[in-house]
């Protein structure tokens, strides 16, 4: 039986291939009658089975078919029309490659005249290859600023045939990508005709809604454009359309309606809409098919930053559902995947309730596994889980994160091909390196500064960002080893090079991170001092350019800190404050003084505290100072500030200052 | 009897039906309650034109239709496409079937993986039953495997239908039931169900559901009440409770 087994398994592959050639060649014929039946033939093996797309496309059946579409255009022959539209539909059904094949042969157009045939089912063959077609992204763009498209769009959308009107909305969904585009079909009067589709077949009623979603998308004058129709009558018929018995019905206006409340929320006032929306998308979850995978997308969508949902989701079991579906061993699709696991994130970000009970049912083993899927999107989505997952304190000081186990895959992911990746798990190992509960820490043993310092140069600015970001936590009260084993892989030329980073935001961490580098003892302020004060001068240089206000409260506190050291220390940062000579009222502390934020206004007054703190020797030198810039009486108008932190320490320093016998 | 003795009678049926402390209802009373619900012509009529045009009775329907007025919900001429396509699976036809979808609607199998996998199976089974060994395992080759490949979730039926092959006397192994009538009786069922969502009409009729509702609330009230019950639904006769 073994031997008989392979030995026509091999005729079968050649004979098949046989079959298959034969077929294609007769597809070429001139005699109609049999060019027919060998497209019926070739529409009959495709249609359902991806493996013989596949074959026949390597063959070259699309352009053949192609051309036996022209030819029968010309003719008028409409069943080779039917059959060849109807064969290149499919070759353009869910198979990518099909539909790049398609367009490449050339036969757009044509497939664009069918629709004006007289023959019904001509029409027919034709809409349905078009709608699978725009349904791919490789679909050719539509323009809808130009005027005739319009037209053409509401022939579409007017049209009797479902399979056309159902195509009208399958070009909006697919096509219409900016708020511009968005505006033109509102005002054309796309969302009246769209909605008249509700009401019809389950296909029109499915294009329908997801072409809404589309035109809707963060547009708050089309949302209330369409709210407004018929006194809300057909918002109350999408809110309907979640309890339909199609669950892609159900997924698409949930989709939707996701799409109007992270739009303009005020519709939704009502708790119990909003209620059975997180339900819905939770039972959609456990369809196995494609409206599984969108619905986790869409319930993250949901959530996202919205604290009340994410409580609604947690009370209605949420957490537990989601971890059943992961843990059914069988294989996700990736798309579902990162679905599932941005909406734990989501549900983790704020609140400690569900990260413990996510925590406590055994997800770590997985989610680590996950780190390793081939898909970049599912590893970003893992590490975000993780990221807010290591925001419980609790857990955190548990030593959870920081076993062997999950931090090794962690910080392999560092070296990950993709920056969005790389950047996730910089925001986890942020989190998770302030953990104080043990000694020892597992990253650094792996080897986790050196590697944060080298992604620090990395070209992209938001992955320079997050590892500064994870490198200012790591400083944050660490003792002098660590402090050193860090400077010794950056120094004072590593240093300057961060804080003169063209982007703001990374200056700003890199003050953040030197911040915490001095704070603490006061050997560590002599960072700053070495290679004859380089890092200190170039803070000074920094604040002196007018920077933005987040990152004059970083560099502002450095300077705090420093002056909170020796003699030596508060000198140096008096001669970064005010460096001889002085140019032209390039006093940066007074405008800091002025400056909206309170932070910085809190900041500065600090350095102000520690420069002018009674102990020293030199206080009083540098209260004069201080006082003939205009600092001190500065301060004395601001005796009222609004921020009573700033209130606060101005009346500290003004203390101080009468101590110095100043009025 | 003593004037007592039925006296006491009567107070023992009395604690009886307090015992049960369930309404009694007579088969007048029930009658009369059922005469008082109003039904509408119209609406039985649409509920047996509903079951003929879902069960594919296209002759009865059009009959219907001309003789009480009641339109039919969808297109005759779709039920008869609908019906070529039901028969040939329930014959075994199903290369025949399949194309005959195709030409109603391309899209269905190209949407509906499950249900393509079902065909090619029964495909399969037919080639078995027919006795056509080498064209059976050539097929199973060509068109199941890449089935299994493309959706894992098929591979246990794919085991399942190729375990066939391996007996000698399939008509007596383990997987015997696939090579039942009723299997292409299912399968017959799973298409016609999907053309007819194709179409946007309920796969279901809506009269067994009606039935169903009436058992369950009959259910629901026998806890409550005791009356007359329909058991047959064949005939719907009243039958009284005490039978």
């Amino acid at each position: 039986m073994p031997t008989t087994t392979s030995s026509s398994s091999s005729s079968a592959a050649s004979s098949s291939g046989n079959r298959q050639a034969d077929v294609f060649s007769r597809l070429a014929s001139s005699d109609p009658e049999v060019k027919l039946k060998a497209l019926r033939e070739v529409k009959n093996q495709i249609i359902g089975n991806r493996t013989k797309k596949l074959s026949f496309l390597k063959l070259g059946a699309v352009p053949a078919i192609a051309s036996a579409l022209s030819d029968a255009d010309c003719s008028s022959n409409s069943s080779i029309l039917v059959q060849s539209a109807a064969a290149l539909g499919s070759f353009a059904c869910g198979f990518e490659a099909g539909v790049q094949a398609v367009l490449d042969a050339g036969v757009f157009p044509r497939l664009l005249r069918l629709l004006t045939s007289s023959d019904e089912k001509v029409v027919d063959a034709g809409a349905r290859s078009l709608r699978m077609i725009f349904q791919s992204n490789q679909a050719p763009k539509y323009d809808f600023l130009q005027e005739k498209n319009m037209e053409f769009l509401f022939s579409l959308l007017n049209s009797e045939n479902e399979n056309v009107s159902g195509l009208g909305a399958s070009i909006i969904a697919h096509a219409c990508g900016t708020s511009v585009e968005q505006q033109v079909l509102c005002d054309a009067g796309v969302l009246e005709k769209l909605v008249l589709l509700l009401d019809g077949s389950l296909s029109q009623r499915e294009a329908c809604l997801e072409s809404l979603a589309t035109v809707l998308k963060s547009n708050p004058e089309a949302v209330s454009r369409f709210v407004g129709l018929e006194a809300g009558r057909y918002m109350s018929s999408v809110t309907e359309l979640t309890k339909d018995r199609y669950p892609r019905t159900r997924l698409l206006s949930c989709l939707c309606l996701v799409v109007i409340y992270n739009t303009s929320p005020s519709y939704f006032l009502n708790m119990g809409t909003k209620s059975s929306l997180v339900t819905t998308l939770l039972e959609l979850l456990n369809d196995p098919g494609q409206s599984g995978d969108e619905a986790a997308l869409g319930l993250s969508s949901l959530i996202a930053e919205k604290e009340d949902l994410q409580k609604l989701a947690y009370e209605a079991n949420a957490i537990k559902n989601i971890v059943d579906i992961l843990k059914t061993g069988s294989e996700l699709n990736p798309k579902r995947l990162q679905g599932l696991f941005l909406s734990l994130a989501e549900l983790c970000s704020k609140l400690e309730d569900c990260r413990c009970s996510f925590l406590s049912l055994e997800m770590l083993d997985l989610l680590v596994n996950e780190l390793r899927h081939k898909n970049a999107d599912v590893r970003t989505a893992a590490c975000i889980c993780f990221r807010n997952a290591a925001r419980s304190i609790k857990n955190l000081s548990a030593g959870r994160f920081t076993t062997d186990h999950v931090m090794l895959p962690l910080v392999q992911l560092l070296h990950d091909p993709s920056s969005s990746v790389q950047v996730a798990v910089l925001g986890a190992l942020s989190n998770i390196v302030l953990d104080f509960s043990s000694p020892k820490s597992t990253f650094i043993e792996y080897g986790g500064i050196k590697q944060l310092i080298e992604l620090s140069k990395s070209m992209d600015p938001n992955t320079r960002c997050s590892s500064l970001r994870a490198l200012r936590n790591l400083m944050f009260l660490a003792d002098n080893n660590r402090k050193e084993l860090f400077y010794s892989e950056v120094k004072a030329q590593g240093f300057v090079a961060l804080i003169s980073d063209p982007e703001p935001s990374v200056q700003e961490q890199a003050l953040a991170l030197l911040r915490n580098l001095v704070d603490g003892c006061i050997n560590s302020i002599e960072f700053v001092f070495d290679e004859d004060g380089l890092i200190l001068d170039t803070v000074g240089r920094q604040l002196r350019k007018a920077p933005q206000a987040q990152m004059a409260i970083q560099g502002m506190y450095v300077l705090t800190n420093v002056a909170s050291g020796t003699e030596l220390h508060k000198e140096a940062v008096m001669q970064q404050l005010f460096p001889q000579p002085q140019a032209e009222s390039n006093n940066f502390m007074l405008k800091f003084l002025q400056s909206h934020e309170s932070q910085l206004r809190s900041a500065t007054v600090w350095t102000i505290i520690n420069l002018i703190s009674p102990s020293s020797p030199g206080a009083l030198d540098r209260h004069v100072k201080l006082r003939n810039e205009g600092i001190i009486p500065q301060l004395k108008n601001m005796v009222n500030d609004a921020c009573l932190d700033v209130k606060i320490r101005i009346r500290t320093v003004l203390s101080q200052s009468m101590s110095f016998g100043d009025n | 009897m003593s004037l007592f003795r039925i006296f006491i009678n009567q107070l023992e049926e009395d604690d009886q039906e307090m015992a049960t402390s369930k309404k009694v209802i007579t088969r007048g009373e029930w009658e009369k309650k059922l005469n008082a619900v109003k039904l509408r012509k119209e609406d039985m009529n649409t509920l047996v034109m509903n079951f003929l045009v879902t069960e594919g009775f296209v002759e009865a329907a059009d009959k219907f239709q001309r003789e009480s007025g009641t339109k039919p919900e969808i297109d005759l001429a779709t039920i008869t496409d609908r019906m070529a396509v039901k028969k040939a699976v329930q014959n075994g036809n199903v290369e025949d079937a399949i194309e005959k979808v195709n030409d109603l609607n391309p899209e269905i199998l190209d949407t509906n993986p499950e249900l393509f996998f079902h065909l090619q199976q029964q495909r399969l089974i037919e080639l078995i039953r027919q006795g056509k060994t080498e064209e059976a395992l050539e097929f199973a080759q060509e068109e199941l495997a890449p089935r299994g490949e493309e959706n894992h979730a098929f591979l246990q039926e794919l085991e399942k239908t190729v375990a066939l092959l391996v007996f000698e006397d399939a008509s007596n192994c383990p997987v015997k039931d696939l090579l039942d009538i009723s299997h292409r009786l299912k399968t017959a069922s799973e298409v016609n169900a999907a053309i007819l969502t194709s179409q946007s009409h309920e796969k279901d009729p809506k009269l067994p559901s009606l039935l169903k509702m009436l058992i369950w609330a009959q259910n629901q009230l026998d806890e409550k009440a005791v009356y007359p019950h329909i058991n047959d639904l064949s005939t719907g006769q009243l039958e009284d409770p005490s039978d």
